[in-house]
């Protein structure tokens, strides 16, 4: 090995961990215990950069855990699953994970799924642009080719379901909520996180709903998504769904494979 | 793509400050975004980064590239770059003289490398190939740090210098971290300068620091010092004018605030206040 990597080694193990300082020092100069009081401003500064980031892509999870005991978890959590990127936007994608399994959040079962949405969130915040789909294209195909086609969805899209009402706990922490702060607790509910525009769209979807959008995002044609949806709600909107979906370019283009 | 003028200076755009700067567009030779925040498809930040590329030369600052990890050079981190690169077309773009990963773990810091032979060899290939793949020159800074390493080969500025000689790379030279690293090691912040060839230079930063028992601490997040500014006045004597940036990330100030520091460093580097809009 040789010795920048062996001295990077020990330094990383002396930032990961004051009790493993001790191989590092023979790389560095000066009075012992100066130089491990600096070290330690690397150690503070590495830890919150990395809770920073995650206060960013978490910030309704931060709300309910409040800041101090968000800090403690996201210190936990890089102990756990430390940064592995040079771009901290993409430090937190085992959050949800993360905290099904840590004591100090199992008194609140529903957090994992409001991280995985807010992941989702997170994600489509920097997806791509989407087009509007070609509505005219979509008219002028044959009645009887369209059963076949299948959607494009736009970038970061994505489906969150759970067995707690997360689309409504979302929304209450959101700065510009001014409704009643009540959560019906009765009942679960499917997230839909998507890009429309520029903003990031959450919204909770119906039963037939979600099974057409999961459906479709799987890469289900058309007849087969919308059959899902039908054998999960009888007499659900489908024309209502779409002119939304395509409307706000969640759906923004689609296959017609026999044109292929 | 525009070039900021040699005595042009700028700010480092942040979000808070997004809005007020498209509406009131200040007088700036460039602005300054962390590529990082930009390793987008597509939605509001990359919006908003069109916007100030129309208005502003734009300079990319990367803080996670980690140019001296000396077990592998992170090549999707530097294909985003590349893809930011063509995408932005930016005046400048910068990294810095630092390592920040090794074995699949990331510190996201500046750490400093040792300025040994083996590092210089090191830098002076990742740099090669980085210039390769972006099809331009990038600028190097010296970082700031707080411990300092047994052993050495050269001093900061000889490295430097010679990184710049091998690699034809520009300089960035961050007059804090040079007067930061010149208080917490007893060292002339001026020392190993005429080593440096003035035409390399092709930035300079100016930031705020902390005072803690123990150490400066570079936070970017207080108004430049005097000692900071008296030093940049003789950077701008011996290498002449150059793009400067004023650095704030830190407890982030009012944008009149970094305005105020911007128009002092310009009438510092012998411009009017109120720089031309290039």
């Amino acid at each position: 090995m040789s010795d920048l990597l062996a001295c990077q080694h020990e330094l990383a193990r002396a930032l990961g961990d004051e009790r493993e300082a001790a191989p590092a020092m023979r790389w560095l100069a000066g009075e012992a215990a100066l130089t491990e009081s600096r070290l330690a401003i690397y150690r503070t500064n590495v830890v919150a950069a990395a809770a920073k980031a995650l206060a960013a892509a978490y910030p309704v999870i931060r709300q309910v855990l409040g800041g101090a005991r968000f800090d403690a978890t996201a210190g936990a959590y890089q102990r756990r699953a430390p940064s592995c990127s040079g771009d901290l936007h993409e430090f937190g994608s085992t959050f949800a994970e993360f905290l099904a399994d840590d004591d100090g959040a199992r008194s609140l079962p529903y957090l994992p799924d409001l991280a995985r949405l807010e992941w989702a969130a997170h994600r489509a915040y920097g997806a791509a642009d989407a087009d509007a789909i070609d509505a005219a294209a979509l008219a002028r195909l044959p009645v009887e080719r369209r059963p076949a086609i299948r959607f494009h969805w736009a970038a970061g899209t994505a489906l969150i379901p759970s067995a707690f009402p997360i689309v409504r706990i979302w929304k209450i922490h959101e700065a510009d909520f001014d409704g009643e702060f009540s959560v019906d607790w009765s009942t679960g509910e499917v997230a839909l996180v998507a890009r429309e525009g520029l903003r990031v769209a959450v919204q909770a979807l119906s039963a037939g709903e979600a099974a057409f959008v999961a459906a479709g995002l799987g890469g289900a044609s058309f007849a087969a998504a919308a059959e899902h949806a039908l054998a999960d709600q009888p007499g659900f909107d489908l024309e209502r769904l779409l002119k939304h979906l395509m409307g706000t370019r969640i759906i923004c283009g689609f296959d017609d494979d026999k044109e292929e | 793509m525009t070039k900021p003028s040699g005595a042009s200076v700028g700010i480092g755009l942040r979000q808070p400050h997004y809005r007020e700067v498209f509406e009131r567009r200040p007088a700036l030779g460039f602005v300054e975004v962390h590529s990082e925040n930009f390793f987008l498809d597509g939605g509001a930040s990359m919006q908003m980064l069109e916007r100030a590329r129309a208005a502003y030369p734009i300079s990319l600052h990367g803080v996670g590239l980690s140019l001296g990890s000396a077990d592998a050079l992170a090549e999707r981190h530097l294909g985003k770059l590349q893809r930011l690169v063509a995408r932005v077309e930016p005046a400048l773009v910068s990294e810095h003289l630092s390592w920040g990963s090794v074995a699949g773990r990331h510190f996201n810091d500046l750490l400093p490398l040792p300025l040994t032979h083996e590092a210089l060899a090191l830098l002076s290939e990742r740099v090669d190939r980085v210039q390769g793949l972006l099809k331009r020159q990038i600028l190097i800074e010296n970082v700031s740090t707080y411990v300092a390493y047994r052993h050495g080969d050269l001093t900061e500025a000889a490295f430097l210098a010679e990184l710049a000689r091998r690699t034809g790379c520009g300089l960035l030279l961050d007059i804090n971290n040079l007067y930061v690293n010149a208080v917490n090691f007893g060292l002339d912040p001026m020392a190993g300068w005429d080593a440096l060839d003035a035409r390399t230079i092709g930035e300079i930063h100016l930031a705020g620091h902390t005072h803690t028992d123990v150490a400066l601490i570079d936070t970017h997040g207080t108004p430049v010092c005097d000692a900071v500014w008296a030093l940049y006045e003789a950077a701008v004597a011996r290498f002449g004018p150059r793009p400067t940036l004023i650095e704030w990330d830190t407890d982030l100030p009012t944008l009149d605030v970094l305005l105020g520091e911007a128009a002092r460093a310009a009438s510092k580097a012998g411009v009017c206040a109120e720089v031309e809009h290039v």
